[in-house]
Formats: structure tokens, C-alpha cells, sequence
């Protein structure tokens, strides 16, 4: 078979195997039912959606003067600043800070700006140990895979699969399946690498403009650990993740966890502000498209994301489709109003992996118009020529049928006949119809609207 | 300076739109029992203990932690001296850590850790175990009112610590004690 093109060619090797489908289709879904719980014991959510989406629509505003405000808070506190336009820039500078260090081995906690920038392949490729601490992040390091939801990284796998990959490389028993057993394995295996490390790298929540901070939320305890231990921290940071004040995290980390796993807040939220003497924090501030997107009125909102993943576990179509499907580091609902501002050919079908039901807009914590920007951006997709063949073809023929009322007429009294005998094997002839490839067509009315509509106004309307 | 941050502030400078106000947060309050903590609690992996006083302290940990010999602790008779300088190799060796907190949140059962209280920053996650020793009166409701309490000063390192380690990541499988601490104790006084 050749490389997958689209979003639905990569869909269907995911949907091979059928029984996982519905296993990831049920968990997520599970997902978002404990979400619900935890909102609804929360009696001012809406209030704190409306809140948080309001400080980042100002943060975003301004911007330029938060992020001074946070350089100049967080020098003062004896933190490195590191400006890094794009992402190559952005692995040079982490790149350099090791080596300035000494150091070959580091750990690193989740990050998905460090996944964005594919900073490991870079480290790596310079002499560079790098150790994902995350057991999801782990488990797909050693696969060499991609994380396929930005809260869950491995939720694409099963147990067995997770068995298997530590049998090769950690050396546990064959066929061991035992979450329990195999989460131990990984916490020994870590530990060691904990001890070791020279360096710790971790990505960054929130970074708060008023006190220079920068907030990295887990439940492992991995990045406390690695940075407690390590004499070197590198916190790498998107741009859009200041707050103004220490208090709005408020608002914040009582919306994150429980729209990411209905948790009422991360094991452990922690605000690395200072370094102890002879100690270093280094904090790497990325822009990588950022500031680009921030100039496109429409798609701005996206930039206000604290990725939380709950668009992934709510969408019809990221459950039954896996985030491998996207081929972008954000996937999901998210992933797919991001992804065509960094490569608009590329992941040009993402924005069409939607039902456009706004289940996404309706759970997110921030209220980004989720499924607003998605039909937008089909729209500048159509307009830079960029539509799907399949799309493109028959949205042209619609557009001209819908222009011609004589030929609409004659085009519907023909399918109602037609469609009386065309034989289903015809109108679901694969390769011919993909739209009917899981779908029925409704059985055909024997009368159009617009014959009802003449029948029923020369019916005189009934007094009441 | 980097050219690179000349860069990128002009091009945030050139991107965002006209400033929007930011809002006022409300001091958001609500229940902040004893009870609703220790529910809290419990419904996130740890235990708690009341204690009728805190002389009962070394007793009470003695109790529950039969077999965790190697303890680090400033609140009580200590096994391992632990300060900011304490080498990784020696904190891997601790099996019970048992610190103080600053005061815990009842709407999520988290207590606020300021570096001051954990003798070496990497001791709350390198312990095997780990038991909070906090006053009970010193809960409040929510978040708000936790920052409130901090007033703009997070210290140099502090974490809202909320339970037992935990992942979820192989196949959504509830696992208590990931990385840092395997167990964690609460003990109220
Ligand atoms: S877009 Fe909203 S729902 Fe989706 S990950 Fe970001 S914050 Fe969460």
C-alpha cells in the first residue's frame, strides 16, 4: 500500500483493527464522562470558562508587554532567558545549554513544544542522551512512535502492546500485562536515569508574567524529580503560555485537570520561580509560527489552548480515527486549526476531519470556537485551491446545480425516479460514492418540496 | 541583545490586536471543612489521619510505617539528615519523608509545599513514602483563595502537592506511585 495522503487514508489503517477502535472509541469517551462529573460539581465552571478565556483574549493582546514583563521579572530572579524564533533555533539554544553544562545525559518531562520541535532526533544526532520520564512518553520513545494525544501519549496502545516493548528493551518478563507490574518496571528502570541526569528539560503550563514563574503540571511527579535532582533545569515554553498574575492560575488549574481527566487538580502543580545557588533555570521562549497565527483574526482564539485534551476525547471523529491519523503533533479538533497555519498543503485535510458538531467548542476550558475555525479554514483551504479532489469536484458540480433552479428541479424528479431502481450495489459501487461507504441513503420521497409546497398553497389554510 | 527576541517581539507587536481588559477575578469561596478535605483526599489516593495532638506525632508515624527505617524529617527524630546540599545518591536511600505543609485546599485536596518545608527540593517525589504533617485549620476552599493566601509570592519553589503519584497511562489503568512518592499520609492536627 502506499504512504497514506489524508487524514481518512491514515483513519482507515486505524480502523483495521476494529475491536481497538471501539476499545479507544469507549475510553475516551469514559474520558469525557469523567470530565462531566468533575464540571458539575464545580458550580462556577461556566463562570471560570468564561473567566479564563477572557485573561487569555487580553494576555494575547498584549503580548510584546507580558513577555518583557516575564523576562525581566524572571532575570531578576536569576532565571536565563532564550528567544528562539522558530524550532531550530529553539533545539540550537537547548543544544548549547547542555553542552555549556557538560552534560550527556538528560531527562526530559512531557512537553509537546519539545515534541513540536523534534528535539530529541536533534539531541540525540549530537551525542545526547535523552530520556522521555513521562510512562506514556516512555513507552512511545522506545517504540519510536509519536504521541497520539496530548494528555494521553500512548493511549493507542494496549497493555499487551506496552508488554511487549518493555519484554525488548527493559528486560521484564514475557507476556507480562499487569498495568501495576509494568508501571513498576518502568518507575525502577527511571529511577536510575533520575539519579543520573545532568540536565532536566521540561516543558511549561503557564508561565506567569507578574513573578517570572513557570508552572509545569504532572501526576507522576516526574518533573519535580528530574529538576529537583538535575543542576541543570531547561524549561521550554510556546509564547502564548503567560498569565499576567500569579492568581489567575486560579482559574486555570482548577478548569485543566478536570477538563483533562475529571481530577479535581494534577498531583503536582509546582512553580519553579528561582534556582538555588549554583544551580541553573534556563527558560526557552518559542515563537515556531506562533506570532503568525497570532495576526490572523480568525484563528487567533486557537492560541489560547492550555492542552488539556479534552476536544480529542469528546470528537466522533478523533475516537474512531486515533491521533496518529492527523500526522501533526497537536491532534485531534486542536490539531487540526494549528496544523494548516504551520503547513496549509500538508494538513490540508484536517479541517475536513470534522463532523462540525461542536462538541469540541462546547467542552473547551477556554472557549476557543473550535468548529468555527474549522469551517473557516475549509474555506481558505477552497479559496487557495486547496480542497480535496474528491470535495472539489463535487462541491463544483453542486454549486452549478444549485445555481440553475430548472436543472435542480429536473436533477431531483430524476433521482427520485432513479433511485427507486438504481440497485444498491450500484449506488454504493466502491469507488465510486466514498461518502456511502459506512452511510444508507434515505428511501427516496415520491413527491418533491417544492410540488408539496404548490399543492399546499392551493389548499386554503385552515381558520382557526 | 538576541536578535531573535528583537524578532519575535516585533512580530508579536505587528500580530495582536488592540489591548482587551483584563478581567477581575472573583475571590471564588465555598466550603473548607475538615471533612470536605479528608473526603478529598481519599477520593485522590492518600490517607488521613487526625491526630488529637501533635506530640502524638512520632508515635502515630512509628505506627504506620513499621518497616521504613531510613526517615528524613525535621518535625521528628530523623534516620538520614537531609539539607539543600544532600547528594542524589544519598536521597535515593530514603524510604519516609515527613514534612510540613503550609495549608490545604478542600476543593481539591492539595497543600501547598514551600521550599522552606522540604529540606532538599527533590525529597517530596525521591521518598518512597511520604507524610504531610498540617493544621487543620489551615484549609481554605479553593484555588482562589489559596493564591490569595500566597499573595504574589510563590517563593523560589513550591507546588501544590495533590495526593500519591500517579499514572494512568497504560491503558487508563489507575496506577498509585509512578515516579515520586508511593504513598501519601496526611496527618492533621
Ligand atoms: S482546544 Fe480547548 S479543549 Fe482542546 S486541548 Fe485546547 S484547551 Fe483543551
Amino acid at each position: 500500500m502506499s504512504q497514506p495522503q489524508n487524514h481518512a487514508q491514515r483513519s482507515d489503517l486505524f480502523l483495521l483493527d476494529e475491536e481497538r477502535t471501539t476499545w479507544h472509541d469507549e475510553t475516551l469517551w469514559f474520558v469525557r464522562q469523567k470530565r462531566d462529573r468533575a464540571v458539575y460539581a464545580t458550580p462556577e465552571f461556566q463562570e471560570l470558562r468564561q473567566l479564563a478565556s477572557d485573561i487569555k483574549d487580553h494576555t494575547l493582546s498584549r503580548l510584546a508587554e507580558y513577555l518583557e514583563q516575564f523576562e525581566d521579572a524572571a532575570l531578576a530572579n536569576g532565571v536565563r532567558v532564550h528567544w528562539a524564533a522558530d524550532a531550530a533555533e529553539h533545539n540550537r539554544i537547548v543544544l548549547g545549554i547542555v553542552r555549556q553544562a557538560g552534560a550527556s545525559r538528560v531527562v526530559k518531562s512531557k512537553s509537546m513544544l519539545t515534541e513540536e520541535c523534534h528535539l530529541n532526533p536533534h539531541l540525540l544526532a549530537h551525542g545526547v542522551e535523552v530520556i522521555d520520564s513521562d510512562l506514556g512518553e516512555r513507552i512511545i520513545q522506545l517504540r519510536d512512535e509519536a504521541p497520539s494525544h496530548v494528555v494521553l501519549p500512548a493511549i493507542h496502545l494496549k497493555k499487551e502492546d506496552v508488554g511487549e516493548t518493555f519484554w525488548q528493551h527493559l528486560g521484564t518478563e514475557k507476556g507480562l500485562t499487569d498495568p501495576q507490574q509494568l508501571t513498576e518496571a518502568a518507575r525502577q528502570h527511571l529511577r536510575a536515569k533520575f539519579l543520573a541526569a545532568e540536565v532536566a528539560i521540561s516543558g511549561v503550563n503557564f508561565a506567569i508574567a507578574e513573578t517570572g514563574s513557570v508552572v509545569v503540571c504532572t501526576n507522576e511527579g516526574n518533573a519535580d524529580l528530574a529538576i529537583g535532582l538535575a543542576r541543570v533545569h531547561i524549561a521550554c515554553m510556546g509564547m502564548e503560555k503567560l498569565l499576567p498574575r500569579l492568581s489567575d492560575l486560579a482559574v486555570f488549574t482548577r478548569l485543566l485537570t478536570r477538563s483533562a481527566t475529571g481530577q479535581p487538580i494534577t498531583t503536582y502543580t509546582s512553580h519553579f520561580t528561582k534556582p538555588l545557588p549554583g544551580r541553573e533555570l534556563h527558560v526557552v521562549i518559542v515563537d515556531n509560527g506562533r506570532s503568525q497565527q497570532l495576526g490572523r483574526p480568525d484563528f487567533r482564539a486557537s492560541l489560547k489552548c492550555i492542552r488539556c485534551g479534552a476536544c480529542m476525547n469528546t470528537c466522533p471523529v478523533y475516537r474512531r480515527s486515533g491521533g496518529h491519523s492527523y500526522d501533526f503533533t497537536i491532534p485531534g479538533p486542536i490539531g487540526a486549526i494549528l496544523s494548516p497555519n504551520i503547513d496549509m498543503r500538508k494538513h490540508a485535510s484536517l479541517p475536513f476531519a470534522s463532523t462540525l458538531c461542536g462538541s469540541c467548542t462546547d467542552v473547551c476550558p477556554v472557549k476557543i470556537d473550535i468548529h468555527t475555525q474549522l469551517y473557516k479554514w475549509r474555506q481558505v483551504l477552497g479559496a487557495e485551491g486547496m480542497l480535496p479532489a474528491s470535495k472539489k469536484y463535487s462541491m463544483k458540480l453542486l454549486s452549478r446545480v444549485l445555481a440553475r433552479p430548472a436543472l435542480f428541479k429536473a436533477g431531483g424528479a430524476a433521482a427520485r425516479l432513479g433511485l427507486r431502481f438504481v440497485p444498491h450495489a450500484l449506488s454504493h459501487a466502491p469507488g465510486y460514492n466514498p461518502w456511502a461507504i459506512a452511510r444508507e441513503l434515505p428511501a427516496p420521497p415520491k413527491q418533491s418540496f417544492r410540488d408539496w409546497h404548490a399543492a399546499q398553497a392551493a389548499t386554503p389554510a385552515p381558520t382557526v | 541583545m538576541s536578535t531573535a527576541r528583537e524578532k519575535m517581539l516585533a512580530a508579536v507587536r505587528a500580530s495582536q490586536p488592540g489591548a482587551l481588559p483584563l478581567p477581575t477575578v472573583p475571590l471564588f469561596d465555598g466550603e473548607a471543612s475538615v471533612e470536605k478535605f479528608i473526603a478529598l483526599l481519599e477520593s485522590i489516593g492518600a490517607q488521613a489521619i487526625q491526630l488529637p495532638h501533635l506530640s502524638q506525632l512520632a508515635a502515630t508515624v512509628a505506627r504506620c510505617y513499621p518497616n521504613e527505617r531510613r526517615v528524613a524529617s525535621d518535625l521528628l527524630p530523623a534516620t538520614v539528615a537531609v539539607a539543600a546540599t544532600t547528594p542524589a545518591a544519598t536521597l535515593a536511600t530514603i524510604d519516609l519523608a515527613v514534612l510540613r505543609g503550609a495549608f490545604g485546599v478542600a476543593e481539591n485536596g492539595s497543600i501547598w509545599l514551600p521550599e522552606a518545608a522540604m529540606l532538599h527540593r527533590a525529597l517530596p517525589t525521591v521518598a518512597q513514602h511520604l507524610a504531610i504533617v498540617l493544621d487543620q485549620h489551615a484549609l481554605v476552599a479553593t484555588m482562589h483563595q489559596a493564591y490569595a493566601r500566597l499573595n504574589g509570592q510563590p517563593g523560589g519553589y513550591g507546588t501544590f502537592l495533590a495526593g500519591p503519584s500517579k499514572t494512568a497511562d497504560i491503558e487508563q489503568s489507575l496506577v498509585i506511585g509512578a515516579h515520586g512518592a508511593r504513598s501519601l499520609l496526611v496527618l492533621l492536627h
